[in-house]
């Protein structure tokens, strides 16, 4: 048993995909499989094996695959972001309150998304790197005031982005397109760019190190502050470039809201290896981890039961996870 | 004579690696205050540690009150009766004078603590002690040696017999010292029995009843502090161990130019208006006790730490240096004494450890050029014969003196002009040691500078051209290597009394 | 000037009050007259209701946090908690009829038990609190609603049987003036609680745990049982503040409370209470929550709506903390 476990590991394609996101991989099939037997049971009438509950499942993994690649490289630095979710919905407000309003053209709107993201990222950074404030309540103020923010502009109005027949829909075509799930293929071109930064740039480079051990990284000479805020820069414009793939899917957002996806964004980071004590970080695991994420949340509504239990259950794995890497940590000291 | 309260004999103890203490054997008496002198790693903090419960012996036999007794951890020594003053206090600063010394035993009325029971109690044994302390007062307002005097008034309290002054006066004020001795010599003639750490050597005269030497671990001796000279302790300290073929004379031409001048640097207490020049080619030794200032001198220097002042010439270009960033622009680098948390990456790679400082150049266009920067590793791993299985290896995986080679590949690489090496053979095995001599000795060679922090001996004596010598946040002498000895060089390291004579 | 300063905190009433918590009365005070001058409704005595009622239900896990913050911790599980607790709460009196009193008890003990596993684990294994606490704040937003089925809460009211809980914190009179009697019970806790924290053991050792947890070890202090129980007696407040809001807010919907704990730590750090741990205040943290209430409510009556509450929350707590971090920083 052992050997062939030991065997199974020194596969090729298993050693390049490393250990866990294979076994992450396979927890995906049986969950598949589990919720396909278990929803017709619990929920009459349902059949998870449907192409609908997958592509359904798909456009939930998007935007928050986006928002957990983001904290990703917040996590590696040694930090942590809580504001991503309303970071997203506050940029899809603004940019959607303007185009309704304004008239803005889809395209600015688009470059908005990501802009806003970027400059609470900016910001953020700024405080935590700059001002040595702890990240996880300087995003938790920024969080607060990006909800505030996205209800004040638009007048605590749900915002609806073009959809259906109405002109300038292309966006949508990023998440879907005659049948075909663009999203899918963007996020994984964006991860593969993410990634190709955190491993084969400087940027990615000293991102993971001063994660690991930033006083020897900044006595290298190297002046860590400026890479610790552009963690926290790519993590807000990839909230929002969630924005865009979240309008895409669903087109309304309502004010004041968005908190509990950075909680699953965590979660898949957490579950895809990346160490909430810096300096390891898998990109493909944080993929394979939001596709978990939105599974979950598929299989739970799927099985009849309310959404609050995908918000215990990612508590949970959080806490698991967490409480796996410190003991794994410990021991190897 | 008065009686003996306390015998270690035969005390071993051995860590990996390193025989920290052999068949040491020590003894205080009833009013006596013991003084316990050597260099730095012959064992005293080892010895005391072993006393104290925070190691366990691997043999010999402690006798206390005419009782063999081992004390599992810290508490129980002190609930025995002995206490140890640490170096660094062990105070909790935001709670009062009084609420720190009854800590853990507070008196109660109901539930209450009953503040006011505990400062009267306080202020009997500052009175006790001959010190005025209001017992309200928060712990992190008073002066160190405000703190140090509770730390005793503690002591006293638990019902110590056996006090342990671990480097008591390192940030006192000359006055502070007086007031301090004022209240040992009070202990003393009421009875305790008193060990006391220190580099001082007047204060070793001034103070101490008698003196033990210890050396590598060894116990050489006991003398009677009255009938000896500094010069007796001090031999008895270095000891005549033939060292292996130190250095006769400089092997840097004395017409070599400067490329490092550093004037007037000011960081801190601990670094107070230290100038020195540094040639090409040369090895100059940073030699001092432990908390002499080395490592905050070149820290500053550096630009790891803030500085109150100094100006620094490299080349004879003034450079201005506020951050380690600025530093390696201008050609420096530094091997940090604690590689584990300032050199290396643990987590990471050996190639990615190599090319740390000078990503920079290792980047074409957007991405990191793998295959140069293997060929630099590489390179240095075979140039550094730096033993492991490749250069993915994680730099955790190695031994100490292979990790050492990884930071000085990453300098190399950088192709830093000037090296500062602190303590570059610490936690390192002999053979690995060697290697490490001869790589600096290759370096000057090809025209690097370095500087070596040293509290060995035998390394100072072995590498340097030229030695800087350090006491107490100040430079105290230079000597060139041909006139130094060990003698000497422990005569500038622990001559602050004459230093603070002079400066009045 | 130097030497006014220094005479002014010397002043024996400055020195009994504290510095900080001077300034922030001070700052109360115009807040109040400022408010007070620029808006007419606002000086109706219903204001004060207004802010009594905003103020329990924060005050309280503000109080609570006080000590995880003293011991250098944090407790982000508050807000999503007290949801959680109070909901469960209401949903076992409509369920299975279960007398106030008795689910007034639970509540509570909810709030316990969730302290102290979060103590327990933070202490024991060590996780930084601030992940420990957001697990547990995620888990609690789910675990309300699953446990009572995504039940919408509601306390007894009016006149039905047992809606005399609500008179634990407000009285109407026969003609019909409300009077805020739990403010009383607010000062009363305060009285207690600063009791506790600087003439009991409880609370010296909460602050030594703070100001260097190594000596305290050494000091042979059981170091674990006085961590857990700052996490307890933060759970414990955070189900009295389920209650207080059960009493002052008629519907409580399962899975909100997010944002909560943040006026809460808010309140705290305005207070004096400082995030390196060690030093904290509970009438501090009294002051700064009066001085967030008071915000929160007045600036709706100067025409800043109520979509501008979370924008002040966030900028309030930036600006309590980075003036922490500095005047941290100050002192070696």
């Amino acid at each position: 048993m052992k050997e062939a476990l030991n065997k199974f590991k020194s596969l090729k394609l298993v050693r390049m995909m490393g250990f866990n996101r294979v076994v992450l991989i396979g927890v995906i099939i049986l969950m598949y499989i589990l919720f396909t037997i278990l929803s017709p049971i619990l929920h009459q009438g349902t059949n998870f094996a449907q192409v609908s509950r997958l592509l359904s499942a798909l456009n939930y993994g998007y935007f928050i695959g986006f928002l957990a690649l983001g904290v990703t490289f917040v996590i590696a630095t040694g930090n942590i972001d809580f504001s991503i979710g309303p970071v997203m919905f506050c940029s899809a407000l603004i940019s959607g309150y303007c185009m309704k309003q304004y008239a803005f053209p889809l395209w600015l709107c688009l470059i908005m998304c990501v802009l806003i993201g970027a400059v609470f990222g900016t910001v953020g950074g700024a405080f935590v790197a700059y001002l040595h404030l702890p990240s996880f309540i300087t995003s938790m103020a920024l969080m607060q005031v990006a909800k505030g923010l996205g209800s004040v502009f638009t007048k605590t109005q749900t915002v609806s982005w073009p959809q259906g027949d109405a002109p300038n829909t292309w966006f949508r075509n990023f998440v879907r397109y005659k049948g075909i799930p663009t999203g899918l293929i963007f996020l994984i071109v964006v991860a593969i760019i993410c990634a190709i930064v955190l491993n084969h740039t400087r940027a990615g480079r000293y991102i993971i190190c001063l994660g690991a051990n930033k006083e020897a990284v900044r006595l290298s000479g190297v002046d860590t502050r400026r890479w610790e805020m552009l963690a926290f820069i790519i993590c807000g414009a990839l909230a929002g470039f969630a924005a865009i793939f979240y309008v895409g899917a669903y087109t309304t957002v309502q004010p004041g809201m968005g908190d509990t996806f950075n909680n699953e964004a965590i979660a898949a980071c957490v579950m895809g290896g990346t160490s909430m004590a810096g300096g390891l970080a898998s990109i493909l695991g944080t993929v394979i981890g939001a596709f978990i994420v939105a599974l979950m949340q598929e299989g739970i509504l799927a099985m009849g039961f309310s959404i609050s239990y995908q918000y215990a259950l990612t508590g949970l794995i959080v806490l698991g996870a967490v409480i796996a890497d410190t003991l794994s940590r410990r021991r190897s000291n | 004579m008065p009686e003996v309260i306390l015998t270690m004999k035969g005390i071993d103890k051995s860590f990996p690696g390193v025989h920290a203490l052999d068949h040491v054997d020590f003894e205080v008496r009833k009013g006596e205050v013991h003084a316990l002198m050597g260099e730095n790693g012959a064992g005293k903090s080892t010895l005391m540690k072993v006393l104290t419960g925070i190691y366990t012996k691997d043999s010999g036999t402690i006798t206390y009150e005419g009782r063999e007794v081992t004390f599992a951890n810290p508490r129980e020594a002190q609930q025995a009766g002995i206490v140890i003053v640490h170096q660094e206090l062990n105070m909790m600063g935001h709670l009062t004078v009084a609420q720190n010394i009854f800590i853990g035993r507070e008196p109660k009325k109901g539930i209450r603590i009953d503040d006011n029971a505990m400062n009267v109690e306080a202020t009997k044994l500052f009175k006790q002690l001959g010190i005025e302390i209001d017992p309200k007062t928060t712990m992190s307002e008073l002066t160190v040696a405000k703190q140090q005097m509770c730390e005793i008034a503690k002591a006293i309290s638990h019902d110590a017999k056996v006090i342990i002054f671990d480097e008591p006066t390192a940030a006192l004020t000359d006055t502070e010292i007086e007031q301090l001795f004022v209240i040992i010599r009070d202990l003393r003639a009421k009875g305790y029995g008193i060990v006391y750490i220190s580099h001082r050597m007047d204060e070793i005269k001034k103070i101490t009843d008698r003196v033990s030497v210890m050396r590598d671990g060894q116990y050489i001796g006991t003398l009677i502090t009255e009938d000896c000279t500094k010069e007796d302790i001090i031999n008895m300290m270095v000891g005549r161990v033939i060292y292996e073929d130190p250095k006769t004379q400089s092997q840097c031409p004395p017409d070599a130019p400067v490329v490092l001048k550093v004037e007037h640097l000011n960081a801190g207490k601990m670094v107070q208006d230290v100038s020195f020049e540094l040639k090409k080619g040369e090895i100059l030794g940073f030699a001092g006790l432990v908390g002499a200032g080395r490592t905050e001198t070149c820290r500053a220097l550096f630009g790891a730490d803030p500085k109150q002042g100094g100006d620094i010439y490299i080349e004879g270009k003034k450079v201005e240096i506020h951050s380690p960033k600025d530093a390696v622009e201008h050609g420096l680098s530094y091997l940090s004494e604690d590689r584990k948390r300032y050199g290396i990456v643990l987590k990471k790679s050996i190639t990615e450890n190599s090319t740390l400082a000078t990503l920079k150049e290792y980047t074409k266009g957007l991405f990191i050029d793998r295959p140069k920067e293997e060929k630099v590793t590489q390179r240095y791993v075979d140039e550094l014969r730096t033993k492991t299985p490749g250069i993915d290896q994680l730099v955790m995986n190695l031994s100490g003196g292979n990790q050492q080679k990884v930071v000085i590949a990453k300098w190399l690489v950088n192709d830093a002009k000037i090296m500062i090496f602190d303590e570059p053979t610490r936690g390192i095995d002999v053979g690995a040691k060697q290697e490490i001599y001869e790589l600096m000795g290759r370096l000057v060679k090809e025209g690097k500078s370095i500087i070596m922090i040293s509290s060995e001996m035998t390394e100072i004596l072995r590498m340097s051209d030229r030695i800087l010598v350090m006491c107490e946040g100040k430079k105290t002498g230079e000597l060139d290597i041909a006139e130094a000895t060990q003698e000497n060089i422990m005569n500038l390291a622990t001559r602050d009394i004459d230093m603070r004579e002079g400066d009045k | 000037m130097e030497k006014q300063k220094k005479s002014l905190a010397s002043n024996p009433i400055v020195r009994a009050i504290g510095v900080q918590r001077l300034v922030i009365l001070i700052v109360l005070v115009v807040l109040y007259l400022f408010f007070y001058w620029r808006s007419v409704p606002f000086r109706r005595y219903t204001t004060l209701v207004q802010i009594c009622n905003f103020m329990y239900y924060i005050l309280l896990m503000a109080i609570g946090v006080t000590f995880p913050l003293i011991t250098g911790g944090n407790d982000l599980s508050m807000g999503t908690g007290l949801i959680c607790y109070s909901v469960i709460g209401s949903y076992l009196i409509r369920m299975y009829n279960m007398p106030v009193w008795a689910a007034l008890i639970c509540t509570i003990a909810m709030g316990v038990l969730m302290g102290t596993i979060n103590g327990v684990i933070i202490a024991k294994i060590e996780i930084p609190p601030f992940i420990m606490t957001l697990s547990t704040m995620m888990f609690c937003r789910g675990m309300g609603a699953v446990l009572t089925n995504n039940f919408s809460g509601t306390w007894p009211d009016g006149s039905q049987a047992g809606a005399w809980f609500r008179s634990i914190f407000r009285i109407v009179t026969p003609n019909k003036t409300i009077i805020p009697l739990g403010m009383l019970w607010m000062i009363l806790l305060v009285i207690i609680m600063t009791f506790i924290l600087n003439h009991t053991r409880v609370g010296r050792y909460i602050i030594a745990i703070g100001s260097n947890k190594e000596a305290l070890k050494l000091s042979g202090v059981n170091v674990f049982k006085w961590h857990v129980f700052a996490y307890m007696i933060c759970g414990f407040f955070t189900g009295l503040a389920a209650i207080a809001y059960a009493g002052t807010f008629s519907n409580i919907t399962p899975g909100t409370g997010a944002g909560f704990e943040l006026d809460a730590i808010g309140s705290a750090i305005i207070g004096g209470t400082a995030m390196t741990g060690g030093s904290g205040s509970v009438v501090g943290t009294f002051l700064g929550c009066l001085l967030i209430s008071l915000l929160k409510t007045g600036l709706p009556f100067i025409g800043l709506q109520a979509n501008w509450q979370q924008i002040i929350t966030g900028g309030i707590l930036l600006a309590a903390v980075t003036i922490d971090m500095m005047r941290n920083r100050k002192r070696p």
